[in-house]
């Protein structure tokens, strides 16, 4: 590995790293009144960070981090001027109160968006109505808390300095010492949260945000992902909350402002979204920006910051750091170019066998799936219409039927896309009919997507793991099981390579290996030929018909041939209702089967 | 070698960030210039800017000329006290005109405090704020409302109906109202406090229709003000309810308003554009040359100028700049200055001012017709509640306990 | 309660809700149409309200201003498009940067242009009495405005070549491209639509709005609401919702105190995107 290699790999390291040894070095011979604007700099920093966790991380555009923060501030401030004089040192008191408060209201507010399942935009929104609604009742809110008295739009004063000494007697740190006293605090929280992005947590954070539904295929639990991940940024903003009411000794409603609200996603924006350093950056460079303009633009410094915005976003839509981790790249060289122009897949069906049997040691034997008059309605339209079914394991099954037909609304009824009115499905004994998907796949579920679903920024190492960590919950397993399949696929040379550079058939064995890091009992696929060569084809069915001789297997299918080669049993679906089943020898010398493909008349 | 490094990056930052710092008398102006509210602050530093041409064509104070340091805080509370910090701790002014909104007040006085910095206030307000640092040149909820609602009341009855911003100058100012309706016989009979982000008032209005009352004081901003009024007229409800205000007119709501809807509505303010004194026209034409002829000048405008000058005479007064001795000469207790709106005399210990106070009627041109003026009217509640004389420590906001 | 107070309770809620309808009708198209979350339709709002008068003040009578307004806030919008939006297809949240970026400027602008207090004009009033309570009368008249607006928005959808090109090319984008709409040409001209919409709200709220730098920001924030608790059914969802929230904070004020009514708003909004977590409209089967 290269040197630079090296650098670029740790750089998340090296060179906050290198910044905060210089910010401490400049803390001691800097101006008073520079270091006293820079320290707000950093808690704007560390608030973008807390945006960046939520939406550079997960995926989630959040306008209530100044919310967390606003109300951080408030309750840190609060509890600081009431106990601070006692012992002096104000960090111990106000910090850990503005970060629980932050991270409460975090709490409330994402267990709303996330459980309730919201879009994008109206998670977004309603993220921004808390904040909204939080500044329009702050204004005329007061309530004297002990020796502190929050007076509605006048705000909440007399909130002690940055005090480190522990004596009732230890003055506030001048302005270099408490800049100094803030980069390490900061720094503290970028590292905390770059350790935890990098860990296994953060790992699962970044599938939600590339593939929501994906994730919960695997059996994660995504709204108990997004919401610790939220409560976390909610901490963090709360305790720059806290750290801020510090800094400037007086908080008041405007904190919940519609433009504080919006001025963070622009420090993210323009530092680098997922970056995590890159809020530092952006902050830094707006809150110079601004600063300078607020004193030499003649007044026109909105103006000059609005087109600065458009620009960035139109030209520079990875912001700085983005930007120059691109230009950087250019310079390395690439992982993934062998793999571009690699051969076929080929299964080699004795290790397959093998991973099989150990799957079955794993996680028991194959289980049935079964439906009972199973009933879906959407409005006027009845997709799946009674449909009892008993699958078992030993021979494939496949679900034909022409389009419209509801062979998919069958299938994701099972996976618990959709839930039914009416009937039953069991998963070996358990019932699953109103099962959350994750559930159903932590009880032995796996399911293929017709097109490949692989988490392209992650690894092809790294997607495997992520499938089998959901079910054995530990690393040295995970790896192990991770590491054979993709010896069975015969991927190994890419272990490291982006899953996106996989090509497409390649990508389509990955997910299938994803599915089987499952070990799953029962495995839906949906038209998994789609797109297929015929020597991937023929190479899909070996893997198909060897897997339903140790697990349920159930396939949707439009492609007749593959069907056959299937050698099971099939099942024709009409107008959601079962029309006719066999094997296909006997439903192709079926008339009413060709009717209904055909379109002739009598049975449509 | 690695610190001289580090002390050339520090100095060269410190260069970019340092104005020039040779002026000898340097003043500060810390205005939302751009933003939402620089419908205000607009008008604050044009104020302050005429005011400092006037001084420096008389030849300045102390023999040198005035240099004014502007920082435009974009209508963004944390950017106040990230300049009054700058102000401070870089530019070493010797006064510093600044804010608007109460919370912008309550953010930088502490920090002129500690800088004993003399802080000019100039924006009508709840009232209240005593520190020895500060002084105040706007009026304050009471000094206007007392002549108002007793004037009020006299004229169209004891029936008021209270329509308010719901936060602090909207809910001090109904405390008031509520206080003098007792002491001059009248009655509140109905209150309604209006969320900021409120825009529609007919709910507000069918209240008002709902209790009767003699008349309606109308205390909400600009372009709320203006909403509820235009509303109001337009349902014909303005020529058997009266609308009076003390802050209508502050963001220059005669202009927006239409005229026929402006028309009628009184007002308490300590100026108005069509006071016809010497001082006056002088300062219009001013205006008028430098910024062409408006019909909106708001007294912001002239409060800031008042300030300004009010400075200016302390500090001959004083014979220095020196920030003790000037806030010294200013609460020597005779400290006056002749504006465009009349006296204005600096209280030595409550640093608020005795000034004029005038209720006027809107005409149909964007202007008011002068009915009553009340002469050097006081700040009663604060010249009460705040004696810096007597207690040069006391950093406070009084506020009368709200209903 | 007296029957009276309760008939002009109702009839100014129903105008408080056609206002907000009026206000936030061109964001819905856009967002409904392209998906796109305009903010800086508040500045398009104030520059068709700037237009009106300054045309009105220039001698037209104020009702032929309203089309002319419309007019030129169309055509700044079709600028805006190609300039901005265009670039900027699919993604959400980048858009709603940059417009949010372009309302700075257009606020600083207007600034610049008409000075923070531009005088406003006299534009006919007159008022209904309803036993012992007076109404005014533009209001009312704008209940109506709203409704042949949602006509026009929906004929001009359904009629014309335009509207069944754009309405093929939000469901069936790549069917479309195949058949040979030119979908940024039908884009430009609905986001120059929504503009134009924007503008028109501007003008006709002109009698009861002062024209300040600022004015379009009260409505912002609730249409934005509206319209994002509406979903993805923009036009008919965007008339239900200002109804009911509008109306509903209205109502509220009125029988309680005006924090009532915002809390109101803004309480509702927060229950029903957590009922309907992509909006009421979310699954509906028509289109518009």
């Amino acid at each position: 590995m290269s040197f630079s290699k090296k650098i670029h790999q740790s750089s998340g390291l090296i060179f906050p790293a290198v910044a905060v040894i210089m910010a401490l070095a400049l803390s001691t011979i800097m101006d008073p009144y520079l270091a006293f604007i820079a320290t707000s700099w950093v808690i704007f920093g560390l608030l973008g960070l807390s945006l960046d966790i939520v939406w550079g991380r997960g995926g989630f555009l959040s306008l209530g981090q100044t919310a967390f923060y606003g109300l951080g501030g408030y309750f840190g401030s609060v509890v600081a001027i009431n106990l601070a004089p006692i012992t002096g040192n104000s960090l111990i008191w106000a910090l850990p109160a503005g970060a629980i408060f932050g991270a409460i209201a975090a709490g409330l507010l994402g267990y709303i968006i996330f459980y309730a399942r919201m879009g994008a935009l109206q998670s977004t929104i309603l993220s921004y109505t808390f904040t909204l609604l939080l500044w329009s009742v702050t204004q005329s809110f007061k309530m004297n808390i002990g020796e502190a008295s929050i007076s509605g739009d006048s705000g909440l004063s007399n909130i002690p300095g940055i005090i480190l000494g522990f004596d009732p007697q230890a003055q506030t740190l001048n302005p270099n010492t408490s800049f100094a006293v803030v980069v390490i605090i900061s720094a503290i929280i970028y590292f905390i949260t770059r350790w935890l992005m990098r860990s296994h947590f953060g790992r699962i954070i970044d599938c939600i945000r590339i593939d929501h539904e994906k994730t919960e295929l695997l059996g994660y639990d995504v709204r108990k992902f997004k919401l610790a991940n939220f409560v976390f940024s909610g901490a963090v903003a709360g305790l720059a909350g806290a750290l801020f009411a510090l800094w400037s000794n007086f908080l008041n409603p405007s904190i919940f402002s519609v433009q504080e609200a919006l001025l963070i996603p622009i420090y993210v924006l323009v530092g680098g979204l997922g970056t995590l350093a890159g809020p530092f950056v952006g902050a830094l460079v707006i809150g110079a920006l601004s600063f300078f303009l607020g004193t030499e633009a003649g007044g026109q410094t909105t103006l000059i910051l609005g087109i600065i915005l458009i620009i960035l976003v139109l030209f520079f839509k990875n912001g700085l750091l983005g930007t120059l981790n691109a230009l950087w790249q250019k310079y390395l060289p690439d992982p993934n170019e062998a793999t571009r122009n690699s051969g076929a897949v080929q299964i080699d069906a004795n290790v397959l066998q093998h991973i099989l049997k150990d799957a079955e040691k794993q996680a028991g034997p194959a289980k049935s799936l079964v439906s009972t008059s199973l009933f879906k309605q959407f409005g006027g339209i009845i997709p799946v219409n009674k449909v009892s079914r008993n699958f078992q394991p030993g021979q494939p099954y496949s679900l034909i039927g022409p389009n419209g037909a509801g062979k998919s609304s069958f299938l994701k009824t099972c996976i618990g896309m959709y839930l039914p009115e009416e009937g039953h499905i069991y998963l070996g004994d358990v019932e699953i009919s109103q099962m959350r998907i994750f559930d159903r796949v932590k009880n032995g579920m796996g399911v293929k997507n017709q097109k490949p679903q692989v988490f392209g920024e992650l690894t092809v190492i790294n997607n495997l793991w992520t499938a089998a960590f959901s079910q054995t919950r530990s690393n040295a397993k995970a790896l192990e099981i991770s590491h054979k399949i993709l010896t069975m696929l015969g991927l190994s040379a890419h272990a490291n390579v982006q899953a996106s550079a996989l090509s497409h058939g390649q990508q389509q064995w990955l997910d299938i290996g994803v599915v089987l890091c499952l070990a799953p009992r029962v495995v839906l696929l949906d038209e998994p030929a789609a797109g297929m060569t015929n020597e991937e084809t023929r190479e899909l069915s070996l893997l198909i018909r060897t897997l339903a001789r140790h697990t349920t297997v159930v396939v949707v299918e439009h492609d007749m041939e593959f069907v056959r080669t299937l050698e099971g049993h099939v099942t024709v679906l009409h107008q959601g209702e079962v029309f006719a089943e066999g094997d296909i020898q006997t439903l192709r010398a079926d008339d009413r089967v060709l009717d209904i493909y055909l379109g002739r008349r009598n049975h449509v | 070698m690695k610190t001289y490094i580090l002390k050339r990056i520090a100095l060269s930052l410190m260069i970019f960030f340092a104005g020039s710092s040779y002026a000898q008398v340097k003043i500060g102006a810390i205005y939302d210039i751009t933003g939402d509210l620089n419908i205000f602050g607009l008008q604050q530093i044009n104020g302050l800017n005429l005011a400092v041409e006037d001084i420096n064509a008389k030849g300045g104070v102390l023999g040198e000329k005035i240099k004014v340091v502007t920082y435009d805080t974009q209508s963004a509370l944390n950017k106040y006290t990230q300049f009054a910090k700058t102000a401070v701790l870089r530019d070493g002014l010797d006064a510093i005109f600044a804010g608007l909104t109460s919370s912008s007040r309550e953010a930088m006085r502490p920090i002129f405090r500690r800088a004993n910095m003399p802080y000019f206030y100039s924006t009508i307000y709840e009232g209240g704020a005593c520190d020895k640092q500060t002084f105040i040149t706007g009026p304050t909820a009471s000094q206007q409302l007392k002549p108002l609602i007793q004037w009020a009341i006299k004229k169209y009855g004891p029936k008021i109906y209270i329509m308010a911003p719901d936060y602090n100058f909207g809910t001090i100012s109904a405390s008031w109202i509520n206080e003098y309706a007792k002491q001059f016989g009248g009655e509140v009979v109905g209150e309604d406090f209006l969320a900021l982000t409120v825009t529609d008032y007919s709910p507000t209005i069918q209240k008002i229709q709902r209790s009767k009352p003699d008349f309606v004081v109308a205390l909400p901003v600009g372009p709320s003000q203006v909403g509820f009024i235009e509303q109001f007229a337009a349902a014909g409800l303005k020529e058997n309810t009266p609308i009076v205000s003390s802050n209508y007119s502050t963001g220059n709501e005669q202009v927006l308003l239409s005229p026929s809807a402006g028309k009628g509505i009184i007002a308490s303010h300590v100026y108005f554009m069509s006071l016809n004194t010497p001082e006056n026209k002088a300062f219009l034409t001013r205006w008028f040359d430098k910024y062409g002829k408006t019909d909106a000048i708001s007294p912001e405008a002239v409060t800031v100028w008042n300030a300004v000058h009010l400075w200016a005479k302390a500090v001959e007064k004083a014979g220095t700049t020196d920030h003790t001795a000037v806030i010294k000469a200013l609460e020597s207790g005779d400290l006056h200055f002749t504006g465009p709106n009349g006296l204005v005399t600096m209280e030595a210990g409550s640093h608020h001012t005795r000034q004029n106070v005038y209720i006027a009627e809107g005409n149909d041109h964007y202007g008011f017709n002068i009915i009553k003026t009340f002469p050097n009217a006081a700040p009663n509640y604060e010249s009460q509640v705040c004696d810096l004389i007597a207690n040069p420590k006391l950093a406070k906001h009084f506020t009368p306990s709200t209903k | 309660m007296e029957i009276d107070f309760l008939v002009t309770v109702l009839l100014s809620s129903l105008s408080s809700a056609a206002i907000l309808l009026i206000a936030a009708m061109g964001l819905a198209v856009v967002f409904g149409l392209m998906g796109v979350i305009n903010l800086a339709h508040s500045e398009f709002l104030m520059m068709g309200a700037y237009a009106a008068l300054t045309i009105t003040k220039a001698g037209v009578p104020y009702l032929l201003s309203i089309p002319i307004a419309v007019a030129i806030t169309m055509a700044i919008g079709a600028v805006v498009e190609i300039l901005i939006i265009s670039r900027l297809y699919g993604r959400l949240f980048d858009t709603m940067l940059a417009t949010w970026g372009l309302s700075m400027v257009l606020l600083q602008l207007a600034v610049l242009l008409f000075g923070t207090a531009t005088p406003s004009i006299n534009l006919p009033q007159f008022n209904i009495s309803i036993g012992d309570y007076q109404l005014a009368g533009y209001p009312l008249i704008l209940i109506g405005v709203a409704v042949i607006m949602l006509i026009l928005i929906y004929l001009l959808m359904t009629k014309t070549t335009y509207g069944m090109q754009a309405r093929a090319s939000i469901q069936e984008p790549e069917m479309a491209q195949a058949i040979g709409i030119e979908s940024s040409r039908v884009n430009t001209f609905t986001f120059a639509l929504g503009c134009g919409l924007a503008g028109f709200a501007g003008a006709v709220l002109l009698p009861i709005i002062p024209a300040t730098p600022s004015m379009g920001m009260a409505f912002a924030v609730k249409s934005f609401l509206a319209v994002v608790v509406a979903g993805p059914v923009a036009l008919t969802g965007t008339a239900l919702t200002a109804i009911g929230l509008g109306g509903g904070a209205s109502i509220t004020a009125s029988l309680l105190t005006s924090v009532a009514g915002e809390v109101f708003f803004f309480i509702i909004t927060a229950v029903l995107l957590w009922r309907y977590p992509m909006g009421i409209s979310a699954k509906w089967r028509r289109k518009l």
